[in-house]
């Protein structure tokens, strides 16, 4: 598989700037789930940038391909990259948590443009995701349909119900990404209902899996590049990821769930992250 | 009223059939609860899915189907539509408003011998707690065609409650139209208005027989679609009728009963008022009839109690 260094570099520039616009609102509006956003940012960036067919002047095109954010929490990432892909002009960042009854609002509604499904309510993704991957094969598509999830949120029973039913269908055109950054909102998820062995889970359930690290670009570009892992088969591709990733006092940290940085320390972060301006307005 | 008998749920598949062959993107998706499609099933094998005993994951699929353009119905028991996928509901299909059709069987007092677990008493309750979504309980077979075909021509989420045993009292015929929203004035008498939907109806229109022997005439009202309530008619029979009973077999909180009675009063209507139904109680295993006399909706026991309700307030 032919992987250039050109488009891993670009991915990579796109995942940081992911970062800073996580940091950029966050502070802004004073809110927002800053860990579980910093986690997604190559996941997102890798697939918006080098996988998902789309058209951004035409968020509707019946052909493109899904995605839907099942951790609506992890909205931050998802604002940014939809920005940068171009549904919307970047200036509406600024909107985020900010201004009533916003279209950035906690977590992502349709009224957004780029925005496939309202999540925010865990264990929702994966079934209507099901969904538009059984109506590619009734309308002859070759569209493929993302779902990512968080790996505590696979805790809901819900996902497997869906599992058990997309393997049955061999709906080799859906995909669940897991952001496997092994904490949730009280701990870490092995501490509170374990979820490993996690890869033999799906297997079991009658999916292909591969792990890999969810901050490698080149690792999440192979994998994506290889789907369907299993012929007539759905793929789950679980990214191991560090909650926080980017900021070092969160890197890890349970309490960075739902967390920002304050003025000031957005401030005396600035230079050394090179971060915008807050800019009041 | 005939002495024909039928099923609710058999109507509605035949409907089904029907808007199926018109519209290629008709869908139905089931929860194990793929017999209530009927010949859909066989007829569309490919826009049939089933994804096995998950409420949650029928619910959410057809959202996505809808989100790609497709008219997904979904269907179950009642109660676990209304409460184990409510929260998929509520999330994946009231809030985006799409155009999931979904079908509660077993409604009221029909599941019987299946105990509180089956009998659906409070699903209109629920569901009515949520914007956007058209809540319909056809009265017989005939209604549950005519609001079945209603209910596809109509864009957006409708929840609608069947009963499903052969034995069913039929009303009205193929040919009595259906509206959305729109109450239906079956009887007319003076004395007081009856306001029943489902199940209730037949009983209702029963009572009102025995009640015009007593001298007492009852204007009854069928009104099927429980959200938007008819206000028009509501209105306008309230102008000049004081006495307001309503009827449904389901709990008297939340339902039909709730919907009458909220729209009354902030109107100011100043009718005397009475809910029948179930009252805050569960369920229990009994047959249809048992349960009806249990509760006090059987038509001799909704005669005596709208009766003993004139006399009270006159």
């Amino acid at each position: 598989m032919d992987v250039s260094e050109e488009k891993i570099e670009v991915i990579k520039q796109t995942a940081e700037r992911i970062r800073k616009d996580c940091l950029w609102m966050s502070t802004r509006a004073g809110t927002g789930h800053l860990g579980p956003a910093l986690s997604l940012a190559e996941i997102l960036a890798t697939l918006y940038i080098g996988i998902l067919k789309l058209d951004p002047q035409n968020p509707r095109w019946s052909d493109r391909d899904r995605l839907i954010l099942s951790k609506g929490h992890g909205c931050l990432a998802l604002y940014s990259i939809l920005s940068q892909v171009g549904f919307f002009e970047r200036r509406h960042l600024k909107d985020f948590c900010s201004r009533f009854d916003t279209v950035l609002p906690g977590h992502p509604e349709m009224k957004l443009p780029g925005v496939e499904a309202n999540t925010g309510s865990l264990g929702h993704g994966i079934a209507i995701g099901m969904g538009m991957a059984l109506a590619a094969h009734l309308d002859k598509k070759e569209y493929k349909v993302f779902v990512v999830t968080g790996d505590g949120e696979l805790q809901e029973g819900s996902n497997w119900e869906a599992a058990m039913a997309a393997a049955h269908y061999k709906l080799y055109n859906l995909v669940v990404v897991v952001d496997r950054n092994r904490l949730q909102l009280g701990d870490f998820t092995e501490n509170i209902s374990r979820l490993e062995p996690l890869a033999e889970k799906w297997s079991s359930f009658g999916w292909g899996v591969k792990v890999v690290d969810g901050h490698d670009v080149r690792e999440l570009l192979l994998a994506f590049e290889e789907i369907p892992f299993v012929k007539n088969q759905p793929s789950v591709v679980i990214a191991n990821t560090i909650k926080g990733k980017g900021l070092k006092i969160a890197e890890n940290k349970v309490e960075w769930h739902y967390k920002v940085l304050t003025r000031k320390q957005y401030e005396d972060l600035k230079n050394e992250l090179a971060l915008e301006e807050l800019c009041d307005e | 009223m005939s002495e024909l008998k039928k099923s609710t749920r058999t109507s509605f598949a035949e409907a089904l059939l029907e808007v199926g062959e018109k519209n290629s993107n008709v869908v139905v998706v089931a929860a194990d609860s793929a017999s209530r499609y009927g010949d859909f099933v066989k007829r569309f094998p490919e826009r049939s899915f089933n994804v096995g005993i998950a409420e949650q994951t029928m619910v959410g699929v057809a959202a996505g189907l809808a989100l790609s353009g497709k008219i997904p119905a979904v269907t179950s028991y009642a109660n676990f539509l209304a409460f184990r996928a409510i929260e998929q509901v509520r999330v994946d299909v009231a809030t985006a408003n799409l155009n999931v059709k979904m079908i509660g069987t077993d409604t009221g007092f029909s599941s019987a011998w299946l105990g509180f677990t089956h009998l659906a008493l409070e699903d209109v309750a629920a569901v009515r707690a949520l914007p956007n979504i058209v809540i319909i309980d056809p009265a017989d077979a005939m209604e549950a065609y005519s609001a079945t075909k209603a209910m596809f021509d109509y864009i957006g989420p409708v929840y609608m409650r069947l009963r499903g045993r052969k034995d069913e009292p039929v009303i009205f015929t193929k040919e009595d139209k259906f509206e959305i929203g729109k109450g239906r004035v079956l009887v007319e008498g003076k004395d007081v208005l009856i306001v029943a939907c489902g199940g209730a109806l037949y009983d209702s229109l029963k009572a009102a027989e025995i009640l015009r022997l007593k001298g007492i005439y009852a204007t009854v009202v069928n009104m099927a679609t429980v959200r938007p309530v008819d206000k028009k008619l509501l209105t306008e029979l309230t102008s000049y009728l004081d006495k307001v009973v309503t009827v449904e077999h389901h709990n008297i909180t939340g339902g039909l009963g709730s919907a009458v009675a909220e729209f009354l009063a902030e109107k100011g209507s100043g009718v005397k008022f009475l809910r029948m139904g179930v009252k805050d109680r569960f369920g229990t295993a009994g047959s249809e009839e048992m349960l009806k006399r249990h509760f006090g909706l059987d038509s001799g026991a909704i005669a005596e109690t709208v009766e003993n309700f004139i006399k009270e307030i006159s």
